[in-house]
């Protein structure tokens, strides 16, 4: 198992403002890594300095074993980028551009770039002026499909996308992978990065907060339960890892963090379980869990003033 | 603000399509006008200290030179008697009675109306056209604010900075003991010609951008400020500037936000075989501009060829004139004109050398950058494609403009024997208007933000070759200026030493500014 990006107590600053608090980053080779975060978090930052756009304070980064900033020239010719906010030349159309950025990655396959054109059903004779934010962000995406990239670094790539165009993405991404390419993908879309990503890493503040495959994040994180017993269920309370218990006429409803699971289950077996539904955490619970206590400080903010 | 924006908004819901409607057509004025302020504060003082800057410098030294009315009818015999110097400051009104206030105009009268109109054409053309393009924009027009309420902003900003203007080299003019009522027509001819060009501007920004250069600052000098004033000449701009202002109204009327009256026609499918790396995409990004300063400058070029044959009669019939020449040690006048024109003509293509260094900096500040640089494309090489362009558009500007000034001196005098020395003393600029792109790509290497400071570099030089002589400028605050070290062909004969220390600086320069833009981060 090679490691395509690693990123090691990365620290990027910009005046006075930390963008970058000692980020850490893994990305297996031939993996789909999601990168989640709220806006500002340091994504695009963190994708900029795999770039070489931007220079790190302090920290490690690397990237196919090479210096992102140093050996940028010769990194580029393996990877393929799609920034979140696509800005084109406004006199130039869709199809020069696309042929352009491929020609500039060292050729393009005209055949691909014909077949992505028609799949994203974009028309390549507009000047990038007239374009919708949609259509630039497919301007960007066909040139990085068309080319044989073998790390894509998607920024929000589906940001402008209509759900059709979305799907069409996804088909293009699971083949990608299916060829063995890595891809990194920052991405709000969750429902998109859960049936996308092997594995995610959720950063805040400059920081990873959490990373692991989605099963590993589901286990460390709460799964709600929802349990039928004979006799009413006592004493859930004074179990450690229980929370948001109610009980309702013989059911009782609670969430249980992945540690106390076991324990939990053992207690109530002892009642009588005649049904049970447990529901895994979502990708929107996990990050609301991260996020939470980011709204719950603005909210108690906003009380307060 | 909230009651105004709160108050047109329910006058909409009322009554959309009545008379409510064409009203609401000016809804949020006042908050835009306050942006457009806002947003140019610093823009206007520039321009400020600038233009009255230059007024007070000319005022000074004329008013420290020309003392007696002896001295002012020497300065009033050169100048009538001197078709190119009229070609360059205008008629000049009131030399046939010198006054102070006359020279004044002669010396600087038709520069501040020119600077004024600038200054009034980039703001209307930033607050209305460029901003249109951005997205931002359409968070503007999608809140309660009226169609024609940017424009109307716009040109209330733009009358606010005229004014400004116009009330600072009134005052420095009062200042330096310049009679009254000629100071308040030349402010009111200032505020006149500037609200022309910002109309003029307008309606390009709907439809026809090219109409800015048929419209002469020569109304502005028409109204004969400090020479008996013609008060009546002012109605000319006032109602040329409202006209414009109708018509840009009835355009936005007319076209759909974000487009011109012309359709957009669709491109090409896919990119020509030469659009295949940085050189090809700067290129193509900057062909249209290296056509137009070419022809532009090229056309005002042939004209001074035209012109400069007439120098010389002029001169035969003038006795004083040929003493004064004498006295400068040239060789002709014919010669002279020549090199002064040939020096204005690269001044003017200077704009063009500095702004294309400068496309690096709009591209990088508009992520155009991005995409390029994360492909195999080294910043060194992404910076040498557009400098090649620079470089390039330069040199074609220059050699079109050497040969159109030859080729017109040759059409009107018949000697076609002076075309390769006028073409020469256009080439043997190239190296100075070097000088100044390299600066700008200097400053662009440290940082995007300080780039636009390279234009203070372009006003230096305009300022120390047009009026180098006339304002007390010390001898090494002209040496700055890279114009001050060319030789003066035709008049003067070439010298390999300046021409190749220029070169050297511009070339370290460049490097000086690839070095630093390799170590900072791309924005």
């Amino acid at each position: 198992m090679t490691v395509a990006i690693s990123i090691d107590n990365l620290v990027k600053t910009f005046g006075s403002t930390l963008a970058l608090d000692g980020l850490d980053l893994e990305v297996t080779t031939g993996e789909v890594h999601g990168f989640l975060g709220p806006n500002g978090a340091g994504k695009t930052v963190t994708i900029r300095v795999l770039l070489g756009l931007l220079r790190a304070d302090s920290g490690d980064a690397t990237m196919l074993g090479g210096d992102p900033w140093n050996d940028a020239v010769d990194l580029h010719r393996r990877i393929a980028y799609v920034p979140g906010d696509v800005s084109l030349w406004p006199n130039l159309s869709g199809g020069e551009v696309i042929d352009l950025l491929g020609r500039l990655r060292g050729g393009i396959d005209p055949r691909r770039r014909d077949d992505l054109i028609e799949r994203f059903a974009l028309d390549p004779r507009k000047k990038s002026r007239t374009y919708s934010k949609g259509n630039r962000q497919k301007v960007a995406l066909i040139s990085a499909l068309a080319s044989n990239a073998e790390l894509l670094l998607l920024d929000e790539p589906t940001a402008g996308l209509d759900p059709l165009m979305e799907s069409v993405f996804q088909d293009f991404i699971l083949e990608a992978a299916g060829e063995g390419r890595t891809v990194l993908l920052s991405s709000h879309i969750l429902a998109e990065v859960e049936k996308l990503c092997d594995r995610v890493t959720i950063i805040r503040n400059g920081r990873a907060v959490q990373h692991g495959t989605l099963d590993e994040l589901r286990s460390v994180t709460r799964t709600s339960i929802i349990v039928a017993t004979d006799r009413t269920v006592e004493g859930l309370d004074q179990l450690g890892g229980i929370h948001n218990v109610s009980v309702d006429d013989g059911q009782v409803q609670f969430d249980v963090d992945g540690g106390s699971l076991d324990a939990a289950i053992r207690h109530i077996s002892s009642f009588g379980i005649h049904s049970l539904v447990s529901q895994p955490p979502t990708l929107e619970e996990l990050f609301l869990r991260h996020y939470g206590d980011e709204l719950e400080a603005s909210a108690n903010g906003a009380s307060q003033s | 603000m909230t009651s105004v924006a709160s108050r047109s908004m329910i006058e909409s819901n009322v009554d959309v399509e009545g008379e409510a409607g064409r009203t609401d057509s000016l809804a949020g004025l006042g908050i835009l006008i306050r942006l457009v302020l806002r947003r140019d504060r610093i823009r206007m003082l520039l321009w400020f200290v600038g233009i009255v800057g230059l007024v007070v410098a000319t005022a000074a030294s004329i008013t420290g030179v020309y003392n007696t009315p002896a001295q002012l009818e020497q300065y009033a015999q050169i100048v009538r008697g001197n078709s190119a110097l009229i070609v360059q400051a205008g008629p000049g009104y009131g030399l046939d009675d010198p006054t102070t206030g006359a020279v004044m105009m002669n010396e600087v009268g038709i520069w501040t109306l020119i600077a004024v109109a600038l200054m009034s054409v980039f703001m209307t053309v930033r607050h209305t056209r460029t901003e249109e393009e951005t997205e931002r924009a359409e968070l503007v027009r999608a809140a309660p604010v009226g169609r024609h309420a940017q424009l109307m902003a716009t040109m209330v900003g733009v009358t606010v900075a005229n004014v400004l203007v116009a009330a600072g080299v009134v005052v420095s003019l009062l200042l330096y003991d310049l009679p009254a009522v000629g100071s308040i027509a030349f402010g009111l001819a200032i505020i006149g010609s500037g609200l022309v060009f910002a109309g003029v501007a307008a309606v390009g920004d709907g439809w026809l951008s090219w109409l800015t250069w048929l419209s002469p600052p020569g109304w502005g000098q028409a109204i004969r400020a400090f020479a008996d004033e013609r008060w009546w000449v002012l109605v000319l701009p006032l109602v040329a500037a409202s006209a414009l202002v109708y018509v840009a109204i009835q355009l936005q009327n007319r076209r759909d936000f974000g487009s011109g009256m012309i359709p957009q026609r669709p491109g090409r499918a896919d990119a020509s075989p030469w659009l295949a790396g940085p050189l090809g995409l700067a290129v193509r990004l900057q062909r249209a501009t290296v056509i137009g300063w070419t022809v532009g400058v090229g056309l005002i070029g042939f004209f001074y060829g035209i012109v400069a044959d007439e120098a010389e009669s002029i001169v035969e019939d003038s006795p004083e004139m040929a003493e004064f020449f004498a006295a400068l040690g040239e060789s002709s006048i014919t010669d002279a004109f020549l090199a002064t024109a040939v020096l204005m003509l690269a001044l003017v293509a200077t704009g063009f050398t500095i702004s294309s260094v400068l496309r690096l900096r709009s591209e990088e500040l508009a992520g155009r950058a991005d995409p390029i640089l994360a492909t195999p494309t080294s910043r060194r090489r992404w910076v040498l494609s557009h400098l090649a362009v620079a470089v390039g558009g330069t040199v074609i500007i220059m050699v079109v403009t050497g040969l159109a000034t030859g080729v017109g001196f040759a059409l009107a005098s018949g000697d076609f024997g002076k075309v390769p020395s006028i073409l020469g003393a256009a080439l043997v600029m190239i190296p100075a208007m070097l000088v100044l792109g390299a600066f700008a790509m200097m400053l662009y290497g440290f940082s995007p933000r300080w780039a636009p400071f390279a234009w203070a570099g372009f006003a230096w030089a305009i300022v120390a070759g047009l009026f180098g002589t006339v304002i007390d400028i010390p001898e090494w605050a002209l040496d700055i200026s890279p114009f001050g070290h060319v030789p003066a062909i035709p008049a003067s004969s070439f010298e390999l030493l300046p021409v190749m220390l220029l070169c050297t600086i511009a070339v370290a320069l460049t490097w000086v500014g690839l070095v630093a833009i390799t170590r900072r981060d791309i924005q």
